[in-house]
């Protein structure tokens, strides 16, 4: 495969750190371990600045949790269509099909927060990685880890306490998710005291470096046709 | 794939059952002012934001060294080896960091930290699982339920724990062989009842 997948093309840390067990680059995970107590506090106590904050209103930060919720339910999904979760075995197929379920759920809990102003699914375009267990394996971990640091970024950016209370509920499935995926594999569920968030900005980059996204919603543009849509 | 055609999510979720679980965070929210309402120090409640964050504050520092206390004596009580030694020694340096954060950001606010004494809960692997299962289980349905109460300044560093706090979760729900994530969103909980659960466990004093 030619491709990267979303586990190797991050270069920001959190994500990259996830992979890093999985991987076994132990430099990576040492460098990890280093910063835990520096970049990831000073990080988590710095507040977003408020000019940051007055350019997302709520229905902005919703719709981007709606595409990632997307993207997560339609990799799942797909894994489960194409047979690939099948093959996995008694325990890690429980795990990817309760994922899948999980994240369904939460793309129509945030549609019917978000009514008519709910942006239409782009098209996906996992370029393999649901299609042998182990890539599926490795990209699910990294995106259960790149949800956490996203839910954990934009979470105090939302202004309804009521949806920021639901956001809450979501924030925690999503650390239970990426705590499970590692257990899994073997890496550990907690490796930190304090999740390093990460901004909207970031996490779409992140995204749009693994090229999952093929076709953004409601354009005319033609790109690589996907195989699978959300 | 249309989304939400699976048989297995159906009716998991509806527009309903959003606006329910919605109602039931504004109405935690709305009822944190009795959790002030309930304190002997009745200044802080009319107060201004900083005051209902260090409320809220206090309840999850709470939180944290009934877990660090009881992750302690479990480590401390020997009986515990392989998996579970290493998840409650992991944990009970978290929480440790936690109450820190906490603590340093509520400074002469903070509250003491509380007498706790697991006991039996600490004899067994067996009772180790079920009460850390049961514990993590009741402190995130507090954090879920209260951190939307927090000033966005305050928010931002709580976030971070609260996620650390559902990992913990998995983390030992899977070592007990139960789902590690048994509902799509976590729902919440009133402190009363959380801190009343804990009481009668005799992880609180």
């Amino acid at each position: 495969m030619t491709r990267p997948t979303l586990a190797s093309v991050d270069s920001d840390e959190a994500l990259t750190e996830a992979v890093a067990t999985l991987c076994g680059w132990t430099r990576a995970e040492l460098l990890r371990g280093a910063a835990l107590g520096g970049a990831a506090m000073v990080a988590a106590l710095a507040a977003p600045s408020e000019a940051a904050a007055a350019q997302l209103d709520d229905t902005a930060i919703l719709n981007f949790g709606l595409r990632f919720e997307r993207l997560q339910s339609t990799f799942y999904t797909e894994a489960e269509q194409l047979g690939t979760v099948a093959t996995m075995g008694d325990r890690k197929a429980g795990w990817a099909r309760t994922l899948g379920a999980h994240e369904r759920a939460h793309v129509r809990i945030i549609k019917s927060v978000l009514g008519r102003k709910a942006e239409g699914p782009p098209k996906f375009d996992f370029g393999g990685d649901t299609e042998s267990p182990d890539s599926f394996t490795r990209t699910a971990v990294a995106m259960e880890d790149l949800t956490v640091a996203l839910l954990t970024g934009a979470l105090p950016l939302v202004k309804d306490k009521g949806i920021t209370a639901a956001f809450f509920g979501l924030l925690t499935v999503e650390a239970r998710h990426a705590a499970w995926a590692r257990h899994i594999v073997g890496a550990s569920p907690a490796p930190a005291a304090f999740d390093t968030p990460r901004t909207i900005h970031s996490v779409q980059g992140a995204i749009d470096r693994t090229h999952f996204v093929a076709r953004e919603p409601r354009t005319v543009s033609r790109g690589q046709r996907p195989r699978f849509t959300g | 794939m249309r989304e939400g055609a699976r048989p297995e999510d159906a009716g998991a979720w509806s527009r309903a059952g959003f606006l329910r679980a919605a109602l039931a965070g504004g109405a935690v929210v709305s009822g944190g002012a009795v959790l002030g309402a309930g304190r002997r120090d009745a200044g802080a409640r009319a107060a201004a934001p900083p005051h209902r964050d260090a409320e809220v504050l206090n309840l999850f520092l709470t939180l944290e060294y009934v877990q660090q206390a009881f992750y302690e004596q479990a480590v401390r009580s020997g009986g515990l080896d392989g998996p579970l030694r290493e998840f409650a020694a992991t944990v009970a340096g978290q929480e440790a960091q936690h109450a820190a954060m906490l603590r340093e950001r509520l400074g002469r606010r903070a509250n003491p930290r509380p007498k706790s004494d697991a006991g039996e809960a600490v004899r067994s692997p067996e009772a180790f699982r079920s009460t850390a299962v049961d514990l993590e289980e009741a402190v995130i349905a507090a954090f879920v339920g209260e951190g939307a109460n927090l000033s966005r300044a305050t928010i931002v560093p709580v976030t971070t724990l609260i996620s650390v706090e559902a990992r913990q979760a998995a983390w030992i729900r899977d070592l007990a062989g139960v789902s590690p994530a048994p509902r799509a969103a976590d729902p919440a909980r009133k402190p009363d009842a959380v801190l009343d659960e804990l009481r009668t466990k005799g992880l609180l004093a």
